[in-house]
């Protein structure tokens, strides 16, 4: 594996920008979706419709970015702590939706947040030690 | 559910585990032999045909059956692809990061079905 490259290239740097793009083009894709609800006829099922809306749009830009983000973060990171690490959009989506879309977050979903925000700090503890071994 | 539907969401979550080990194959050749290459070229075709099945599949899938329903399943991915992580492309495993994958695991069953 090549030396890891620094700045703006920096994997650690890329994969929480595609975690952020993740999240950002799933708000997107929700309110363009409630937007152009009322469109859907008859091929409404498929979800087409949707493209009406300049939300969807830049939420297909947004998931466009962020795959390829995650194709740089594969280049340098083991895939058994990257994939673990990107699944905090479990985290920031449902509590992005409660902050923005107004969402009602129940108690039990609260408990699940808790337990992978648990399960990403034990993840996320020994490769900050490794990090600093480097 | 149907038999056969309860195999799709197996066989849509062996098609997304699969397109992310042929990806990170893919790219880890980049490395060494650059884009252009047969090496980088094949997988990563092979990669974005993976993820693009998984993706029709589970989009079927909604169409017949709850989010809620399907979603707890992605949950297990976290587990598959830490495992298969060390077996296909030997990665080591730490006790934490199998405690942590199974935490996230439960985590997102539990937010999927709430």
């Amino acid at each position: 594996m090549p030396n890891k490259p620094t700045g703006l290239a920096n994997p650690w740097l890329q994969l929480g920008l595609s975690v952020v793009f993740v999240t950002a083009s799933e708000l997107l894709l929700k309110r363009g979706a409630n937007e152009t609800a009322n469109l859907a006829g008859s091929w409404g099922w498929t979800g087409l419709s949707a493209l009406a809306s300049p939300a969807v749009w830049l939420a297909i830009i947004l998931v466009i970015l962020s795959f390829i983000t995650w194709l740089h973060v594969l280049r340098y990171l083991p895939l058994s702590v990257a994939f673990p690490i990107s699944q905090v959009v479990h985290i920031l989506i449902p509590i992005c939706s409660w902050l923005f879309l107004g969402e009602v977050i129940s108690h039990l979903r609260w408990g699940g947040i808790a337990l992978v925000s648990l399960g990403l700090a034990i993840v996320a503890k020994p490769v900050a030690r490794l990090e600093e071994r480097l | 559910m149907t038999p056969l539907s309860f195999a799709l969401v197996f066989v849509a979550l062996f098609a997304f585990v699969v397109g992310q080990l042929v990806l990170k194959k893919a790219m880890e050749a980049s490395n060494a032999v650059g884009f252009g290459a047969r090496k980088f070229l094949l997988p990563f075709a092979a990669g974005i045909l993976f993820m693009t099945v998984s993706f029709f599949l589970i989009l079927g899938l909604l169409q017949r059956y709850d989010l809620s329903y399907i979603y707890p399943f992605q949950g297990l991915s976290v587990i598959i692809i830490s495992v298969t992580a060390v077996v296909v492309l030997r990665e080591k495993l730490t006790p934490p990061l199998i405690i942590g994958a199974a935490l996230i695991s439960a985590g997102i069953a539990l937010v999927s079905i709430s």
